[in-house]
C-alpha cells in the first residue's frame, strides 16, 4: 500500500481531539450554561459477557445483506434484529459522533478509507476475535488493510470496484476507457447519463482520463478535472444516483457510472439484460472495501460479536454474494461461486489484469475541492 | 342581467368549474391510485411491474421492521399532537388575549414564525447534538429515549401550527364574553375551561389533526434524531428509496390508505352523531 | 365591573382583580383569586409555550447559528469556533450557490402560482357551486391524500412518468406519442411533483375564505347590476385575498427550504438550495459553511416574502385608487 499520509501524527492527533471537544460535538456554546460540558463523553458499552442480548441494531448501507441470512440469525439465535440504512460514509459518521455513544447502533459498515478518521474519534471499538472464530476462514488478500493492520477494528464485508454501464441499442460502439466515457457523455448518451452520488468518484472520472491519481491533492491536476467534469460532464448529466439498478429499470438513462456489484443488480432486473453491457474501465479506477466494525457504547456487544461471526461464514456466503453481487472476503469465494453458477460472474470477480490497475480511494485534505467540484457540477446539471 | 337563480342554472362557467373540480380531484388521487396497483406486483423492485398477487402484503404485514417502523409512527404522531397540542393552545389562548404590542407576545409570534423559515436540516443538525447534551452530560436519561426525541422535535416543529390555528380562532371572538363571566363571579380557571376552551375547542381539533400529520410525513428531522427501534415510517421509506423501493411499502401504504379512510368515516359518523360539523372543523384548520 | 366594555387583557384582569381585592379587604380568598388571575393571565399563559420554544428551537437552533461564524480547521473536524469571522457568508454565495439559488426560486415561485392557479377555480367550486351537504365530503378528501406517505405518493408519480412506465406504453400504444414519454427527471416532473404535495396547503386557506365571503354579498353585487366576472373580480377575489395570502405563504416557504421531492422526481434538474445545505451537513461535514447557507437561505426566503407584501401592499393602493370608480361601472 502507499504511503498513509492521512493519519494525522500524534501530536497533531492530540490538538484534532481537543479542537473536536470544543466544537465538533456542539457543546461549545453550552460551556457558559455547563462547564462540565467540555469533555468528549462517549457512552460506554458494557461488556461482553458471553450472554446474547436479545436485540441487534444494525446501521449500513442499503439492502446490504441477504434478509434470509438475517432471518437465519434471528431464528438460531432468538435475537431481534433492527435494521437502518444510510447513504454514505459521512452520514454514518455524524451520526455516530453527534449521539456520542448514544446511537443505539451495535453493528455499522464503514469503508476502509474512513476508518482511521472514525478511529481517531474514538467511534469505534475493538473487535473481540475469540468471539469470531469464522475469522479463520477470510481470504487473506482481504485481511490486514492499510487502514486497519491488525483487524483489531474491522473486518471486510464486501469489496468491489467503479466502473460504468451502457445501453449497447443506443451506443453501439464498443467502451472501453473513462474517456470513452466522457466522449459518450457528450455525444450519443447527451441528457442520458448518470453519475454517482458521489464526490470522489465524479472527479475519478475525469482524473482518471487524464492520467493522474486518483487521490491526488494536487491543486492544479484538480483544477484540470474540474473542467472536465463541470463544463463535459455535467450539462450531459441527468441525474446523479447512488444505486444504478433503479436507474436502469425506469429506462431514462443510457449511461450510468456504476458500482460493479449494483450493476449486476440492474441486469439482473431489466427486461433485456443482453443490450447491456458492463465495463471496468481504463486505466484505473476506486478499490473499494467495506468492513463489518463495533460502534463505540454499542449496548448490544455479545450479539453484534456473533452476528459478524455468522454473516462471515463460508457456508453462507455465495448466498450473500449472489444476493448483494460483492464478494465478501472469504478463502475461495471465487470458486464457490462457478459451482453455484451465479449470473454474470465476470461483474463479481474481476480480473486480476483489472484488479492490479485499481487505486483504493482514501481520505485527503483535497476532499474539499472535491466536494466543491462535486457542488458546482450538480449547480451547473440543473441550472 | 337577472338576479334570479343565477347558482341555479348551469351556465358554461358552471360547467366548466364542475369538470375542473373532478379533474383536481383526479390530480390528487392519481398516485395513490398508481401504488395502489403497484402493490399487487409480485416482483422485487416496486417499479418493475412482475406479476399479479398478494404476496407483497403477506411479506409486508410479516415483516416485523416495517410493522415496528408503521407502529413507531403513530406513536410519535400522537404523542407530538397531544404535546404540541397543549402547548400550542396555551400559547394561541395568550397570543389572543395579548395586549397590543406585548413584547413576549411579538416575541413569541416571531420565534414560531421562525420556527416554520428554518430548514429542517438545521433543525436536524441542531437537536442531535443538544439531545445528547441534556441526555448524556446533563443526566436526562428520558432524552436518551428514540420515542421521546422524536415527539419533543416533532412537536417543536407543530407548535407553531397550533398556536396560529388556535389564535386565529380567538382572534375573531368578543372578549366580552369572558369579562361577563368574571363579573358574574367565575374564577379565571372556570373561565378558562367553561369559555375560552369550548370556543377554541375546533380550532384545538383542527391544531391536532394537522400536527398529527405534520408529524406522520417527517422525514429529515427524524432521519436525524431517530435511534434503532424507534425507527419511523417515513424514514424507513426514504432508506429504501435509496435502494431500491419494494413492493411491500406500497402494500402497507394501500393498507394504512384504507385505515384512515374508514377512521375518517368514523370521525364522519361520530360528529355527526354529536351534531359537530367536519366543515367546520377543517375550516379552522386552514386558519 | 365597570370595565367591561374595555378589552379584556391580562393588564385590565389583574387592575380588576386589584380593585376586587381592595373593596373585600385583602382576605385570603381574595389572595388566590389573584395569583389565578396571574396565572391565568396571558403573559404567564405564555410562559410554558415560550419555554419550550426557549429549550427545544431557540438555544439548539442558536449553537448551528453560532457556528456559522466559525470555520472547519481540517479534514476530520466539522466545525472549530475559536476564531470567529463572518468569512463563511461571501464564501457560502458561491457561483453554484447562487445559480441553485435562483433555480430553487424558480421552482418554489412557479409552483406556488401554479398552486394557485389550479386551487382558485378549485376552492371557488368547492365553497360555492358544491351543495353543502357534499362539501365535507369534498375537503375530507383533499385532505386525504396528506395521510398517504409523501414519499410514497412522489415515487407513485415516478412510476408514472418513467419513460418505461404504463402512461408512456399507453399514450403510445394510442399514437398520443411515438416515443417513450420523456418527462421524469425533467422541470416538469418536478413542477407536477411540488405543485401536487403542496396543492392541499392552497386549497384549504382559500376555501375558508372564499366561504367566508358569503353568497349574500355576492348576491347583493348581482342585485346592483354587476355581472358575473365583476361580481368576482370585486368581491369574490378581495374577499378571498387573505386566504390567497397565507396559501401562498403555506406553499412557498416550507417548498423553498424543500428538496425531497424534487431530487426523486427531478434528478440533476432537479438540484435545489436545500441539498446543497444538506450536503454540506451530510457530506461535506463542513458545518460552518452550511449554517452560513441555511442562515442566507432564512434570510432570503423571509426577503422575498416582505418583497411580496410590498407588491402586493402596492396593489391595493392602485386597487383601492381605481375602487373609487362605482361598483357597477360598464356593466349596466
Amino acid at each position: 500500500m502507499p504511503d498513509v499520509h492521512f493519519l494525522a501524527p500524534r501530536a497533531a492527533a492530540k490538538r484534532l481531539s481537543r479542537r473536536a471537544v470544543l466544537a465538533g460535538f456542539g457543546v461549545v456554546g453550552l460551556g457558559a450554561l455547563s462547564a462540565c460540558g467540555r469533555t468528549t463523553k462517549m457512552a460506554a458499552s458494557p461488556p461482553v459477557d458471553g450472554e446474547l442480548e436479545s436485540k441487534l441494531n444494525l446501521y449500513s448501507w442499503g439492502d446490504y445483506d441477504n434478509p434470509d441470512l438475517i432471518e437465519a440469525f434471528k431464528d438460531e439465535y432468538d435475537v431481534l434484529v433492527q435494521v437502518d440504512s444510510y447513504g454514505s460514509n459521512e452520514e454514518l459518521i455524524a451520526k455516530l459522533s453527534t449521539s456520542r455513544g448514544t446511537s443505539g447502533y451495535d453493528v455499522v459498515v464503514p469503508t476502509g478509507s474512513n476508518i482511521p478518521q472514525m478511529l481517531n474519534h474514538n467511534l469505534l471499538q475493538r473487535l473481540d476475535l475469540s468471539l469470531i472464530p469464522n475469522f479463520a476462514h477470510m481470504d487473506p488478500n482481504f485481511t490486514r488493510q492499510y487502514f486497519d493492520p491488525e483487524n483489531e477494528y474491522s473486518i471486510c464485508k464486501a469489496w468491489g470496484t467503479t466502473g460504468f454501464v451502457y445501453d449497447t441499442t443506443t451506443i453501439p460502439r464498443d467502451l472501453t476507457s473513462w474517456q470513452d466515457f466522457i466522449d459518450t457523455a457528450q455525444q450519443e448518451a447527451a441528457g442520458t447519463t448518470s453519475l454517482l452520488e458521489d464526490p470522489w468518484e465524479v472527479s475519478a472520472i475525469a482524473l482518471a482520463a487524464l492520467g493522474y491519481s486518483l487521490n491526488t491533492e494536487d491543486e492544479s491536476e484538480l483544477e484540470e478535472a474540474r473542467a472536465i467534469v463541470v463544463d463535459q460532464l455535467a450539462p450531459n448529466t441527468k441525474a446523479y444516483i447512488g444505486n444504478v439498478a433503479t436507474g436502469m429499470i425506469q429506462g431514462s438513462f443510457t449511461l450510468l457510472q456504476a458500482f460493479n456489484g449494483d450493476a449486476r443488480q440492474g441486469l439482473s432486473e431489466v427486461p433485456n439484460p443482453d443490450d447491456w453491457k458492463f465495463v471496468f474501465p481504463t486505466p484505473s479506477a476506486n478499490l473499494w472495501m467495506d468492513n463489518w466494525s463495533i460502534a463505540t457504547g454499542a449496548p448490544h456487544p455479545d450479539s453484534a460479536h456473533a452476528f459478524i461471526n455468522q454473516m462471515i461464514s463460508p457456508e453462507t456466503a455465495v448466498d450473500q454474494l449472489d444476493y448483494i453481487g460483492y464478494p465478501i472476503g472469504t478463502k475461495g469465494l471465487a470458486e464457490a461461486a462457478k459451482q453455484a453458477d451465479l449470473s454474470e460472474q465476470d461483474l463479481i470477480f474481476p480480473t486480476q489484469e483489472v484488479l492490479d490497475r485499481l487505486e483504493p480511494s482514501k481520505q485527503t485534505p483535497a476532499d474539499q475541492i472535491r466536494t466543491q467540484i462535486y457542488a458546482d457540477a450538480q449547480a451547473r446539471s440543473g441550472a | 342581467m337577472s338576479k334570479k337563480n343565477t347558482f341555479a342554472r348551469r351556465t358554461p362557467t358552471d360547467i366548466g368549474l364542475h369538470v375542473w373540480g373532478i379533474l383536481v380531484f383526479i390530480y390528487l388521487f392519481i398516485p395513490i391510485a398508481v401504488i395502489i396497483a403497484y402493490s399487487f406486483n409480485t416482483g422485487r423492485v416496486l417499479a418493475n411491474f412482475r406479476g399479479f398477487g398478494l404476496d407483497a402484503y403477506i411479506a409486508g404485514l410479516n415483516n416485523d421492521i416495517i410493522i415496528s417502523s408503521v407502529v413507531t409512527s403513530l406513536q410519535a404522531a400522537v404523542g407530538a399532537a397531544i404535546v404540541s397540542t397543549v402547548f400550542g393552545t396555551l400559547g394561541g389562548v395568550a397570543l389572543a388575549r395579548a395586549p397590543k404590542g406585548a413584547w413576549w407576545a411579538l416575541g413569541l409570534t416571531g420565534v414560531l414564525a421562525l420556527t416554520l423559515v428554518t430548514p429542517e436540516i438545521v433543525d436536524g443538525i441542531s437537536f442531535l447534538p443538544w439531545f445528547v447534551t441534556l441526555g448524556v452530560d446533563w443526566g436526562l436519561t428520558p432524552l436518551n429515549n428514540g420515542l421521546v426525541r422524536l415527539i419533543i422535535s416533532h412537536a417543536m416543529f407543530s407548535m407553531a401550527i397550533v398556536t396560529f390555528i388556535v389564535r386565529a380562532r380567538l382572534a375573531g371572538i368578543d372578549s366580552e364574553l369572558e369579562d361577563a363571566a368574571a363579573d358574574l363571579g367565575a374564577s379565571p380557571w372556570r373561565q378558562f375551561r367553561d369559555i375560552t376552551l369550548p370556543i377554541a375547542a375546533p380550532g384545538i381539533l383542527a391544531g391536532a389533526l394537522m400536527s398529527f400529520t405534520v408529524s406522520l410525513d417527517n422525514t429529515i428531522l427524524s432521519s436525524f434524531v431517530q435511534q434503532p427501534g424507534y425507527t419511523p415510517w417515513p424514514v424507513y421509506i426514504f432508506s429504501a428509496v435509496r435502494v431500491a423501493l419494494r413492493p411491500e411499502v406500497a402494500a402497507i401504504s394501500t393498507v394504512m390508505f384504507l385505515l384512515t379512510l374508514a377512521a375518517l368515516a368514523f370521525v364522519a359518523f361520530v360528529l355527526r352523531k354529536a351534531g359537530g360539523s367536519s366543515t367546520e372543523i377543517i375550516k379552522t384548520m386552514a386558519g | 365591573m365597570s370595565t367591561s366594555s374595555q378589552p379584556l387583557t391580562d393588564g385590565t384582569a389583574e387592575a380588576a382583580s386589584d380593585r376586587r381585592g381592595t373593596e373585600q379587604g385583602g382576605t385570603a380568598a381574595s389572595r388566590t383569586r389573584r395569583l389565578s388571575a396571574r396565572i391565568f393571565g396571558a403573559s404567564a399563559m405564555s410562559f410554558p409555550t415560550w419555554a419550550y420554544a426557549l429549550f427545544f428551537f431557540i438555544i439548539p437552533v442558536a449553537l448551528v447559528i453560532f457556528y456559522s461564524f466559525g470555520y472547519k480547521p481540517d479534514q476530520f473536524t466539522a466545525v472549530a469556533t475559536d476564531q470567529l469571522s463572518f468569512d463563511r457568508y461571501p464564501e457560502a454565495l458561491s457561483a453554484s450557490f447562487v445559480t441553485t439559488f435562483f433555480a430553487t426560486l424558480r421552482i418554489s415561485i412557479l409552483g406556488t402560482l401554479l398552486c394557485l392557479l389550479i386551487a382558485l377555480p378549485f376552492a371557488y367550486w368547492l365553497a360555492i357551486k358544491v351543495s353543502p351537504a357534499h362539501r365535507s365530503l369534498a375537503l375530507a378528501l383533499v385532505m386525504v391524500p396528506f395521510w398517504t406517505n409523501f414519499l410514497v405518493r412522489t415515487l407513485g408519480w415516478q412510476i408514472m412518468l418513467s419513460p418505461d412506465g404504463f402512461l408512456s406504453q399507453w399514450m403510445q400504444g394510442i399514437g398520443l406519442l411515438d416515443a417513450p414519454l420523456d418527462i421524469l427527471y425533467t422541470r416538469a416532473a418536478v413542477q407536477i411533483g411540488v405543485v401536487y404535495n403542496y396543492l392541499p396547503l392552497m386549497i384549504l386557506p382559500l376555501f375558508v375564505a372564499i366561504d367566508a365571503s358569503g353568497k349574500k354579498l355576492r348576491e347583493a353585487s348581482y342585485d346592483l347590476g354587476a355581472g358575473k366576472v365583476t361580481t368576482f373580480l370585486r368581491v369574490t377575489l378581495p374577499m378571498a385575498m387573505p386566504g390567497i395570502v397565507s396559501g401562498c405563504l403555506l406553499v412557498f416557504i416550507p417548498l423553498n427550504g424543500d428538496y425531497v421531492t424534487a431530487t426523486v422526481l427531478g434528478g440533476a434538474s432537479g438540484s435545489m438550495i436545500g441539498q446543497l445545505i444538506a450536503n454540506q451537513f451530510n457530506t461535506a461535514q463542513n458545518w460552518a459553511l452550511g449554517a452560513a447557507m441555511a442562515m442566507i437561505l432564512i434570510i432570503a426566503t423571509l426577503a422575498v416574502v416582505g418583497l411580496g407584501f410590498a407588491l402586493l401592499w402596492v396593489g391595493q393602493r392602485i386597487a383601492a385608487r381605481l375602487g373609487s370608480v362605482p361598483l357597477t361601472d360598464g356593466k349596466v
